[in-house]
């Protein structure tokens, strides 16, 4: 179909442009360091703070460590793997809590006269702060056999930035059909259970796939975050903490790591295009941004 | 309050009041003691300017908003029993297709939520669709159709649990011209293929005039029925519209409009007229 090779070709055109975007940074980079051996920055230049782009890919093969068999690009690789696996369990937990609160307090405007406050207000308390208190607690807890381990804690913090752009995009999107819609639903005496289901959730469909990107995003910069504010090893946060402090003698190597957060980021958002694509493919092409 | 219950009519409503944000400032007698009976197969219009009523009175018939005193009976029951029980279909000035459906599910979405197995509904809807003469664009989506033919879809879907009554609240109104009168004459051929008895409202008095039995004239401030005219215009044609009984019908709505359009232009007073 037509439309179909449209949206290849079109996707084809917007990888381009993204290399391009990349490639332009690359430039930048290296120029501004040129322009900082000729007149004073106010900023430092020099090879030690900012490498050269190809210091940070030849960087990729040296050892992790001394003597050790592995390099950076490795090390690195499996600890975005590791992150993302967090990444990935705050995110369905934000998902599903986010869901089910928006799901609340449509149907109940008690709910969200007296949530939706409380939703906004635990955006603002600082991640630094809550961090240690979540670690705390968490460590305290046990059910049975099973001990609460600091990877979850990580998660939860994930989680927790997660939920909020999802739980106020989806009731947004719940309380987006015309009153038109409604009243036919209310003549076809449908229960309420059906018309979530048949009207409110498809209808919010197009405020729900910006809601997740928002999410997806949010649900990686907690894990690096949660695992450089925990101290969790393994991941991608703590690795860029562990390279940061070898600044001096191998400056390069910590690009490795922002680079590996990066692909984090970047994984995460095809995969959220994936399902923006599954999702809308019935849908006429307007929508929101 | 009498209580008017005759087995034989579609539709007995008598003197019922409703008024919007009661004891408040901005209180607005919606309907004021209102009556009107609609037998089996009857075709009636609601007529009015805006304000009049018409469409709350369409509401309160299918229970899509209480009423404050007297009684209705849709079909001998109560506008909640009749609804609940699916004994009228509705169709909107917008059609209110839903995008992510085909032209055929959304057919069927209320035979879904009556509980039709899925091959009786599919039988259904290609029943319907071909009364619309839509029976090609079943798997569009409703966003590739045009005006037209979504209102079409929306008649069709009113249609699909087979209920005796319709009500329709000014579904044309968004029609150019020539795709409404090409609408109005496929809605009588639909009513003649069914014999349902029809509620519409509208805003044209031709369109009243050329589709209904009787014209029901309603007035604002207080909304209530100031007229009824019946229209024995017999079998519409293509020569109707030019008749001069067609006029004459068209002249007498617009007379009786005319005559209670005193208070048109004041917005003094809502209460002082009570």
């Amino acid at each position: 179909m037509a439309s179909t090779r449209d949206r290849i070709s079109n996707g084809f055109v917007s990888f381009l442009w993204a290399l391009a975007g990349i490639a332009i940074i690359g430039l930048m980079w290296e120029l501004t360091k040129l322009i900082g051996t000729i007149i004073d920055l106010p900023f430092n230049t020099s090879n030690q703070a900012m490498p050269h782009i190809w210091t940070m890919f030849s960087a990729f093969s040296l050892p992790e460590v001394r003597g050790s068999d592995t390099t950076v690009f490795q090390a690195v690789l499996a600890a975005s793997t590791y992150s993302l696996t967090l990444a990935l369990g705050g995110f369905v937990i934000g998902v599903s809590v986010g869901l089910l609160l928006a799901i609340i307090m449509q149907r109940f405007l008690f709910f969200e006269r007296g949530l939706l406050p409380f939703v906004i207000a635990s955006q603002t308390v600082p991640l630094i702060a809550l961090a240690p208190l979540i670690v705390g607690i968490g460590n305290q807890i046990s059910f049975g056999p099973i001990q609460w381990s600091t990877t979850y804690s990580v998660m939860f913090i994930a989680a927790y930035l997660a939920f909020f752009p999802l739980s106020v995009g989806a009731l947004r999107g719940l309380q987006a059909p015309s009153s038109t819609s409604l009243e036919l639903m209310r003549s076809y005496a449908a229960t309420n259970n059906k018309v979530l289901w048949k009207l409110r959730f498809p209808a919010s469909i197009p405020y729900l796939v910006p809601a997740l990107k928002v999410s997806a995003a949010a649900a990686v910069v907690g894990t690096v975050v949660a695992e450089i504010s925990t101290g969790v090893r393994g991941g991608i946060g703590r690795l860029m903490v562990e390279y940061a402090r070898e600044t001096t003698s191998q400056p390069a190597k910590v690009y490795v790591a922002v680079f590996g957060a990066i692909l984090l980021g970047l994984v995460v958002a095809a995969a959220i295009t994936a399902v923006d694509v599954l999702l809308t493919r019935n849908l006429p092409k307007k929508g929101l941004a | 309050m009498t209580t008017t219950f005759d087995t034989g009519s579609a539709l007995a409503i008598s003197n019922v009041s409703k008024v919007f944000n009661k004891g408040n400032e901005n209180e607005v007698i919606a309907l004021s003691d209102v009556n009107l009976n609609v037998h089996t197969g009857e075709f009636i219009s609601l007529i009015g300017p805006s304000g009049c009523g018409k469409s709350t009175l369409l509401r309160v018939i299918g229970d899509l908003t209480g009423f404050d005193s007297g009684s209705v009976q849709v079909s001998g029951k109560s506008p909640e029993d009749a609804r609940k029980e699916r004994l009228y279909g509705i169709a909107f000035q917008q059609a209110a297709l839903f995008d992510w459906r085909t032209v055929s599910k959304n057919i069927e979405l209320p035979l879904e939520l009556a509980g039709w197995d899925k091959s009786q509904r599919e039988v259904r809807s290609a029943e319907l669709l071909e009364m619309v003469q839509l029976s090609e664009f079943g798997n569009h989506r409703p966003w590739e159709l045009s005006g037209g033919m979504q209102q079409r879809v929306a008649i069709a879907r009113s249609l699909a649990v087979d209920p005796p009554l319709l009500l329709m609240d000014e579904p044309f109104g968004a029609l150019d011209e020539m795709t409404r009168e090409r609408m109005q004459n496929e809605l009588l051929r639909i009513r003649l293929d069914t014999g349902k008895t029809i509620v519409f409202v509208t805003h044209s008095i031709p369109e009243a005039v050329y589709l209904s039995d009787r014209v029901v004239v309603m007035s604002p401030r207080p909304g209530r029925i100031t007229a009824e005219i019946n229209v024995d215009l017999g079998e519409r044609t293509e020569t109707t519209r030019e008749s001069d009984h067609f006029f004459h019908c068209v002249t007498s709505v617009r007379e009786a409009l005319r005559l209670h359009d005193t208070s048109g232009t004041s917005t003094s007073s809502f209460r002082g007229e009570v």
